[in-house]
């Protein structure tokens, strides 16, 4: 990144999270929901969360939303630290290898549908150049979540 | 194989498109040569100068394209053969490179339709969206 994409992605991406926070708008659950229901082979990390039968029930599921929470909280840090995004997650990364056994492939997907799910609550705002910043930092969050791997 | 219910929210969502073809199309060009700049190799003639023209033209071509999977969603493979040939011969597009297409397909219907893009849209979109990348890419060896 030159001097333009260390600024121009924080600034871009700084505004979007805090019309969000201040929106209360349900990101976290409905990002986890999205991809449970869009690639339903993710639910395989998921079975000890009870009921994901349906889509409704994916909504439902208080264990889906409690995680969804975990991993809005963890883009928090991610915003915070955008320079440093490996040493952020190097916690996390190992976890989702050793203990959760979470292929990587996951971490993408869950990006690609958190950038879907800006666009739907952002409408035209989420121009080309807002989604470039976010497509970015989803993908740099999910390197840093798999470069723990072995 | 696509449900009814998947090809009703297909057809559904092919409706709010039909007729704004060359724009959906163009802003899905501008999307991806923005987000995921390596593309831009396979367009040489439209990523240089972003010509407005050109690009509702080309997206014009593409969406028409995929209007014609819609038509066809049964018959994917026989609709679709002359652009696989084209795909496998002469374009050559890497198979990767369909995910990112996809993904900016998504965020177009997303930013446009915003709450109306319902989760099972976007899953039945995907999983048809992937359909016919599968088939255009099918020919490559």
């Amino acid at each position: 990144m030159g001097a333009k994409g260390e600024y121009y992605p924080s600034k871009l991406i700084g505004k979007v999270l805090k019309i969000f926070c201040i929106s209360n708008f349900v990101f976290d659950m409905v990002s986890f929901h999205r991809l449970l229901v869009v690639y339903p082979w993710t639910q395989r990390f998921f079975d000890s969360f009870g009921n994901l039968s349906s889509p409704s029930a994916i909504l439902g599921n208080p264990k889906v939303k409690a995680h969804g929470k975990k991993v809005l909280t963890s883009f928090g840090d991610a915003i915070k630290n955008m320079d440093n995004l490996k040493i952020t997650f190097a916690k996390l990364s190992e976890l989702h290898c050793d203990k959760l056994h979470v292929d990587p492939e996951n971490f993408k997907l869950l990006g690609n549908v958190m950038v879907i799910i800006l666009a739907t609550h952002f409408g035209k705002e989420f121009t080309p150049e807002v989604q470039a910043a976010w497509q970015k930092l989803v993908s740099a969050v999910a390197i840093a979540l798999a470069h723990k791997y072995h | 194989m696509l449900s009814a219910q998947e090809r009703a929210q297909i057809a559904q969502v092919w409706d709010l498109i039909a007729g704004h073809e060359a724009q959906f199309g163009a802003e899905l060009l501008l999307r991806l040569f923005t987000v995921y700049p390596s593309t831009k190799v396979y367009f040489p003639h439209l990523s240089s100068c972003h010509d407005a023209t050109q690009l509702l033209s080309h997206g014009q071509r593409m969406l028409a394209a995929v209007g014609a999977a819609v038509q066809h969603m049964d018959h994917l493979r026989a609709a679709l053969s002359p652009l696989a040939d084209l795909h496998a011969l002469v374009l050559r597009v890497d198979p990767a490179n369909f995910p990112l297409l996809i993904q900016c397909f998504h965020v177009v219907l997303a930013s446009h339709l915003q709450d109306e893009f319902t989760v099972e849209m976007q899953a039945a979109w995907d999983k048809f969206l992937t359909g016919v990348a599968v088939v255009l890419t099918e020919k490559y060896r």
